[in-house]
């Protein structure tokens, strides 16, 4: 076991194995962008979705069930019936990527918007504000923290399921879990894990630092 | 999250990546422990035959179920395990029994350098070449070789009939097969050995399976690696290249199996099989799966009855 | 894209049964889950310096990529259920132990000084006034990591289990769209139901939010 750590090692750290197309550097570059990609269709679905379900108040059933509905999605499946209809491109995985993100984006955007206190609002609207700015002025600010987590909760799911673009031949770093399963290198499979979970920490740990930093001023 | 999970979290991974690691302690492959020889051979307690995850080899073993079972076999049909990379291992540890399989990808995958490539030999440096525990069958009349395609249009566009061809283009062409050809002899390697190929860029697909052969459709590729029973190669009008130093070793199927089971009714019920089933008649059977979508169990079924293999 | 219907008309044997394979790998996962988490979690709560290890360590494991973890547990367990739902379990073992800790946190500190003032043994207490009281938050993670695991199942189909994700490696070796479509729709009625299921379960179990005053 100690040899086979020496070896990851030895992988993780190796200049060759950094350089190239095949390379950590560009695999890990390709996985990055589909990941921050993704995530970015899902928040632009996403957030306006939740905050009209949570201003309005319509719709809160889907909100609350959207998420259980997303997590029960089989992400292969849906990679596979994408590539069947559209053939070799990246649309299966960002669709398979995207259908993931959105309902923790909807649910927590929802959540944010609920935990708003109502007498808040009231007062704002009392103050003679319209809808829109109320929702603008009042409520997203007041939401924000809680939509910021549940944007960094779908970054670090959409990281992890981002092994998913090596099922259909493209990058990332789940390449090297395909790669190194086909030629029969364990070191290679561990080191794609581990770059995976390393790249989802580091992610999260920054932004929830971020989340920390931004709302510091604000009591519980 | 606070600081002490955050702290956790640290410690936490410091923690899993050995963790991890020594999920495969003391293991630097991914085969599994071998498995133990002796005591004589019987197929009394049933077979278990695996296949690896392509249409022909599913087929095949759903014909070795249906020529075991006739002769009075318990069979049990694990279907579409995965890569030989996964199935191999499975063979060894125990937790199948039958393969069906190919004498030269077998023979390069135990021994990546072996130059090998006359059917006879091939059967011989197998059985040199196996663990202890394994062992292959006589192989059969029917074959199914690797090979490497172009469309049409590829083969006018820069002359090419023969893999030797390839070398006159060293550095513009993309090669699409699954990721163990960039490192084996009837691959990558061997293409640069024999022929003295160079490809300007290797992709990773899966070899003869929808990913390389969508590739091969789209341009993406310009050389595939499919397999000789594949009726895509004619529908689609794409050359294979020729092998003239045969770089690409005799493919005869060859039941790969345990020695515990091999007895003489499995063995005799194997013979049977081999003898009769030509190379164009597995490409049919493997055109009605991919093709018409019929069903593996239902294609090597209705073959069986067809030729007296089952009643 | 097409569905051919008589195809699903013929397979419904098949389907069945790769139906109940499938529920099977994913339950025994939460089960087996829920075994190692339930303790965990207890320790988890009550010591301080290991609570942040743990929830650390379990944070690590969900970031690892499921195919991952499948493929390294091969050399362990071969190619058999056993890996299946070993690697299950590493996710719903996470789901839990965040859960049942978090369920643990919300029981009030004057309800258990209240069972301490009465004498109750700290066993007695986890067991008849803390867990109980935690039992909405803990559900609400077994429901998680039921449907998640359920999701799941399908990627121990690249290691030839899978249950209803056979059908999707068929229908993508093919090219042949209905195998992908009824797993796809099967594997949502599954989560649909079990989690109906755990709803109905947790009424049950918890008689005293029924009773209003």
């Amino acid at each position: 076991m100690f040899e086979l750590f020496k070896n990851l090692a030895k992988w993780l750290t190796s200049g060759s194995q950094w350089a190239g197309t095949d390379g950590i550097a560009h695999r890990l570059a390709e996985h990055l962008q589909y990941s921050l990609l993704a995530t970015l269709i899902a928040a632009a679905i996403g957030l306006p979705l939740g905050l009209l379900i949570g201003h309005t108040g319509k719709g809160a059933f889907l909100a609350i069930n959207l998420a259980s509905f997303g997590r029960a999605l089989p992400t292969v499946g849906l990679v596979v019936l994408v590539f069947l209809a559209s053939g070799l491109s990246m649309w299966p995985v960002y669709i398979a990527l995207v259908a993931l993100a959105v309902p923790s984006i909807v649910t927590n955007t929802y959540a944010g918007m609920t935990a708003v206190d109502p007498d808040v609002k009231d007062a704002a609207r009392g103050q003679g504000m319209r809808g829109h700015q109320v929702l603008f002025q009042v409520e997203l600010p007041l939401a924000l923290p809680l939509i910021m987590t549940g944007l960094r909760l779908a970054l670090i799911q959409v990281v992890s399921t981002a092994t998913v673009a090596a099922y259909v031949s493209f990058g990332g770093l789940g390449r090297f879990v395909f790669d190194g399963l086909a030629q029969r290198d364990l070191v290679q499979v561990l080191g794609g894990a581990v770059l995976v979970a390393v790249v989802a920490i580091v992610l999260d740990l920054g932004l929830s630092g971020l989340q920390r930093f931004l709302f510091r001023h604000r009591t519980a | 999250m606070n600081r002490r999970t955050l702290l956790g979290a640290l410690a936490g991974t410091a923690v899993a990546v050995p963790v991890l690691s020594s999920c495969a302690s003391g293991v630097t492959s991914l085969d599994g422990g071998g498995s133990t020889g002796g005591g004589s051979a019987s197929s009394k307690n049933g077979v278990t035959i695996g296949t690896a995850n392509f249409t022909e080899n599913q087929v095949l073993g759903y014909l070795y179920a249906a020529a075991l079972e006739a002769a009075g076999v318990k069979v049990k049909v694990r279907p579409n395990l995965g890569t030989r990379e996964i199935v191999f291992p499975a063979l060894k540890s125990g937790d199948i029994d039958l393969l069906p399989e190919y004498q030269g990808s077998l023979l390069t995958y135990l021994q990546p350098k072996s130059k090998v490539a006359e059917a006879g030999e091939m059967q011989n440096a197998l059985t040199l070449a196996l663990p202890s525990g394994l062992q292959v069958l006589p192989y059969g009349i029917a074959e199914d070789a690797d090979c490497f395609v172009v469309t049409r249009a590829t083969a006018r566009k820069y002359g090419l009939t023969s893999l030797a061809d390839l070398a006159k283009h060293n550095g513009k062409l993309t090669l699409g097969a699954s990721a163990e050809v960039k490192t084996r002899q009837v691959g990558v390697v061997g293409l640069k050995g024999v022929y003295g190929v160079e490809f300007k860029e290797f992709k990773s697909l899966d070899s003869d399976g929808p990913l390389v052969k969508g590739a091969l459709k789209k341009g993406d590729v310009d050389v595939a690696n499919l397999f000789t029973t594949d009726t895509d190669i004619k529908a689609n009008d794409w050359v294979v290249l020729t092998d003239p130093k045969t770089l690409i070793p005799s493919q005869h199927i060859v039941p790969l199996i345990a020695d515990r089971v091999a007895d003489p009714t499995v063995r005799k019920a194997l013979a049977r099989l081999g003898n009769l089933l030509t190379t164009a008649q597995l490409t049919e059977l493997n055109r009605q799966v991919d093709k018409d979508k019929k069903d593996p169990e239902d294609v090597a079924n209705t073959y069986a009855k067809q030729h007296g293999i089952t009643k | 894209m097409t569905i051919d219907w008589s195809w699903i008309g013929d397979h419904t044997d098949d389907l069945t049964s790769l139906t109940f394979s499938h529920l099977q790998a994913a339950l025994t996962a939460v089960f087996l889950g829920l075994l190692i988490s339930l303790p965990l979690a207890v320790v988890a709560h009550r010591v301080r310096p290991l609570r942040g290890f743990l929830l650390g360590l379990s944070n690590v494991l969900f970031t690892i990529p499921s195919i991952a973890i499948f493929v390294l547990l091969l050399p362990i367990s071969g190619l058999t259920r056993t890996t299946t739902v070993i690697g299950l379990t590493v996710y719903t073992l996470v789901v839990l132990l965040r859960n049942t800790v978090e369920g643990l946190d919300s029981v009030p500190a004057k309800t258990k000084e209240a069972a301490k003032a009465m004498g109750t043994r700290p066993l007695r207490t986890l067991l008849t006034v803390e867990l109980p009281l935690a039992l909405p938050v803990i559900m609400a993670g077994v429901r998680i990591a039921t449907v998640m695991s359920i999701s799941l199942v399908s990627v121990a189909t690249y290691i030839g289990d899978g249950g209803l994700g056979q059908l999707f490696t068929d229908g993508f070796q093919r090219d042949f769209p209905t195998p992908v479509i009824v797993g796809v729709v099967l594997t949502l009625l599954l989560a649909v139901v079990a989690d109906a299921a755990l709803v109905a379960l947790q009424y049950v179990l918890t008689p005293w939010k029924r009773r209003r005053a």
